[in-house]
């Protein structure tokens, strides 16, 4: 935090519950774009301003005014998670307790182009393509199905699944210039980038039809919409690049914009999926057993806008509809979540018009695993020293 | 299982109309959670905070699971101290 930033102290309108402190830091990122870091206590605020930033009183007033509003729709009446622990391995023995990051910067195993876009050298990719290996074994005990998907996603596509509303601030949309012969002579010859971004006016681009994706599964409900499962269910796996903005949260490979996701995934009925959803933990657990990874499940709830949080992120839990792998970061002493198991009951199946043999809705899930935290959180555990790892992952690395 | 008064059943039909904004006579005395399109998760969530509100009980996470019909709703509120 630079020295000269400008701070904001916020006494909250109404006492902010424990279980929801983080939630609301997590979002206050979005209040205002002179926004640069925030502290959240549960009777005060301490927002910092980017330095060069500084605020006018009325400014002032106008920032304090929306993050009072961030916290009123998150906490009065918000519902407490009924919180549940599937598996603890959290007391695995640890062989490493530095932050990998320093040395992984240094030797050019990652580099940061932006915030929250990162290349990654030849270690990291190597760990990547070991536990690619690992999940699509997984995916294959199920008899998944191989898919690949684009990155791109229609908007239309996202309006009909409700996601503008319920996860407005992390979409990532995609545009490009007008079919215009002058707008983009224009560009050609006066396009600049500056710190604040294109000089291009936002009139020489196109409408918007288009996004980056923000998760892989959606792509095999969509291509299954308005139409009935010739077998009933479908056992489906695929990898691909997914697209959360999340602000000033972007910090390290612990959050990032642009990050890979690998997918099972299961459309059928609410037995099949939830039967498979268990056995894909169990199997998950055997997995990282063998390698010593140190972790829990918990339950969780998607990281919803203010406006659909308290409802969703409640009957979340109340239904058990999501569990995440949180793997252990020692270097913080906390937990990073690096993998879901989710269910979405026939929410799907209803939306997209997805019908099985029965004429009823399909019931979908999927488990998910965050290839790029997988990889941080087991060289946060395990060092960035390949001899120092367990045999059964440096064994198996596709050197 | 005590009987349900039906001055609780039509209380519960209408705060339930008023839920999901659906014409009353669809609220059946045996609907259940998912029987109307409307009562997905964000109906059935406005549902649990309408009964917050109307009647002043304060719902966890185990009863949003189990409120999922008309007479288990009836039933809750008839407990609640609530009867019709």
């Amino acid at each position: 935090m630079p020295a000269e930033s400008e701070i904001i102290e916020i006494i909250p309108g109404i006492a902010i519950p424990d279980f929801m402190v983080s939630e609301i830091q997590s979002k206050l990122a979005y209040a205002d774009e002179r926004i640069a870091s925030v502290y959240v206590r549960s009777e005060q605020i301490s927002i910092h301003l980017f330095a060069g930033k500084s605020a006018t009183k009325e400014q002032r007033i106008e920032i304090e005014e929306k993050v009072q509003r961030v916290v009123s729709s998150l906490a009065k009446g918000a519902i407490q998670p009924k919180y549940q622990i599937l598996e603890d391995h959290l007391d695995r023995r640890i062989p490493y307790h530095d932050d990998p990051h320093p040395a992984l910067f240094s030797s050019g195993q990652i580099y940061q182009e932006a915030p929250g876009i990162f290349t990654l050298g030849p270690l990291v990719t190597l760990l990547i393509t070991f536990f690619e290996d690992q999940f699509i074994e997984l995916a294959n005990s199920f008899g998944a199905k191989p898919y690949r998907f684009p990155t791109l996603i229609p908007a239309k596509f996202l309006e009909r699944v409700n996601y503008f509303r319920a996860f407005p601030h992390s979409l990532t949309f995609v545009t490009h210039l007008r079919e215009d012969l002058d707008v983009i002579d224009e560009f050609s010859q006066h396009a600049a980038c500056s710190q604040e971004g294109l000089n291009t006016p936002s009139q020489s681009f196109s409408r918007i039809q288009t996004l980056l994706s923000p998760a892989v599964c959606y792509h095999l409900y969509y291509s299954l919409a308005d139409k009935s499962i010739p077998d009933g269910q479908v056992t489906a796996t695929a990898v691909g690049n997914c697209f959360r903005f999340e602000s000033i949260n972007l910090v390290s490979l612990e959050r990032m914009w642009n990050f890979t996701m690998r997918e099972i995934i299961f459309v059928g009925s609410k037995d099949f999926v939830l039967e498979n959803r268990e056995l894909a933990r169990q199997r998950v657990a055997e997995r990282l057993a063998q390698i010593g990874f140190a972790y829990k499940v918990e339950s969780a709830n998607d990281p919803f806008f203010i406006g659909e949080f308290r409802k969703q992120a409640a009957f979340q839990s109340a239904f058990q509809l999501k569990f995440e792998i949180h793997a252990s970061l020692p270097y913080k002493d906390s937990t990073l979540a690096v993998g879901s198991y989710n269910y979405h009951q026939d929410f799907f199946g209803r939306n997209l018009n997805i019908s099985l043999l029965d004429g009823k809705s399909a019931h979908t899930g999927c488990v998910a695993f965050g290839l790029e935290r997988m990889a941080l959180a087991f060289l946060a555990q395990f060092g960035p020293n390949p001899s120092d790892w367990p045999a059964e992952v440096s064994s198996k690395l596709k050197t | 299982m005590p009987e349900i008064s039906p001055i609780t059943i039509e209380l519960v039909q209408s705060l339930l109309a008023e839920a999901l904004q659906v014409p009353p006579d669809l609220i059946t005395p045996d609907l259940a959670f998912g029987d109307l399109p409307q009562w997905d998760s964000l109906g059935h969530m406005e549902i649990m905070l309408r009964l917050e509100d109307q009647f002043g009980v304060s719902i966890n996470t185990d009863e949003i699971a189990q409120l999922i019909s008309v007479p288990q709703i009836c039933q809750y509120l008839e407990f609640n101290g609530h009867a019709g």
